[in-house]
């Protein structure tokens, strides 16, 4: 009894570890709803983590391919994912419309982009630390960029 | 002792746990203040602001707020159309048989002083150079004469007239010079914008017609009032 005890303790430290470094880097949220008929809703959760180690993972070909595709835009990335952190909680662009809003910030160390209009309503929140991991990985996995 | 040695590795695994999520906790707590709270003017903190307001009542504006320094850092990134390294391309240095450069080459070597105005019924155009600035004003009085011709004894419309088109532009000649700075047939837009947070609080543009009211300003808060 007293061993079942001892490993439920084990599996509960365990647990509580791994669900502590899964969320540590934050939540990719990703929230796209369209409000007519047939409309898709995509609710979309994921831990940063999963993408960052989960590029350490990837097969090396496939990220090499990745990086060449958005080779042009890795300069661009990789200023984005140093400079951004340095402004957690700012509102670079907001317009509103009539009917439609957008908005860019960040927010808590993470960027929001928010895109609203009557019948399509789109939130997507990327841990600024995700956009640098992922632009470190690519960076890695093309030299020379 | 058994019981003793199970709550000693459940407080183990919690504290391991713990040391896990501190690094998180400790980054998101050393993580800059927004500069909204640093109040200081220094030229890193500089921001440049764009507001575009509807005056119809339609609740239609655009705000965009850019950090200097992180504009400074980025632009050199982007390479697409006539922008490369933060500089601007201009094709034979001429725009529609404008060439922008020797333009802005005069000005810049030109004394103070009022170099073009025009007073006339319809507009009012100003554009002088003075104490380090290049100022250009125009006012569109056209609806406001025509309205007054109409009726000239409805105040409401008198009102509405004063709203007319109204451009103001001031342009810090350092910010000129910084854009010439680099080779024939370009412009250096890095350089003019760090020279322009080098000039503190600024107000660059303003439009106001019957639609719209237009700024761009430079200054050191992060939102705009």
């Amino acid at each position: 009894m007293l061993l079942i005890a001892k490993a439920a303790l084990g599996l509960c430290g365990v647990l509580a570890m791994a669900t502590a470094y899964t969320f540590h880097e934050g939540v990719i949220r990703i929230d796209v709803d369209e409000n007519i008929s047939d409309g898709s809703h995509v609710h979309f959760w994921l831990p940063a983590t999963v993408v960052s180690t989960g590029m350490h993972l990837a097969p090396r070909h496939n990220l090499r391919d990745a990086s060449l595709q958005v080779r042009p835009y890795l300069p661009l990335m990789r200023q984005l994912s140093k400079e951004l952190p340095k402004y957690p909680n700012v509102v670079f662009v907001d317009v509103t419309g009539e009917t439609e809003h957008v908005r860019v910030a960040t927010e808590h160390g993470k960027l929001c982009i928010d895109a609203t209009e009557p019948d399509k309503v789109v939130h997507v929140t990327i841990p600024l630390q995700t956009i640098r991991d992922v632009a470190d990985n690519l960076e890695a996995a093309s030299p020379g960029v | 002792m058994n019981s003793n040695r199970g709550l000693l590795t459940f407080v183990a695994s919690l504290a391991l746990s713990t040391v896990v999520i501190l690094p998180s906790t400790a980054r998101a707590q050393n993580t800059p203040k927004p500069a909204s709270t640093t109040a200081s003017a220094s030229t890193k903190d500089q921001w440049i602001h764009v507001r575009v307001e509807d005056r119809n009542n339609k609740g239609e504006t655009v705000r965009v707020n850019v950090p200097i320094d992180m504009a400074v850092k980025v632009l050199p990134a982007i390479n697409k159309d006539q922008l490369h390294n933060g500089k601007i391309h201009i094709d034979d240095a001429h725009l529609q048989d404008v060439d922008l450069r020797a333009i802005l080459d005069a000005v810049r070597s030109s004394k103070d002083g009022e170099y073009v105005t025009v007073q006339s019924n319809e507009n009012n155009v100003r554009v002088a150079k003075s104490a380090g600035y290049l100022y250009i004003h125009v006012t569109d009085n056209s609806s406001h004469h025509k309205s007054s011709a109409k009726d000239s004894k409805d105040s409401k419309e008198s009102v509405k007239s004063s709203t007319d088109t109204k451009v103001e532009i001031k342009v810090p000649m350092k910010v000129v010079d910084a854009l010439l700075s680099s080779g024939k047939d370009e412009l250096d837009i890095v350089a003019g914008l760090r020279a322009l947070a080098g000039d503190g609080d600024t107000e660059l543009v303003s439009v106001k017609d019957q639609e719209n009211t237009v700024r761009v300003w430079i200054d050191s808060k992060n939102l705009a009032d």
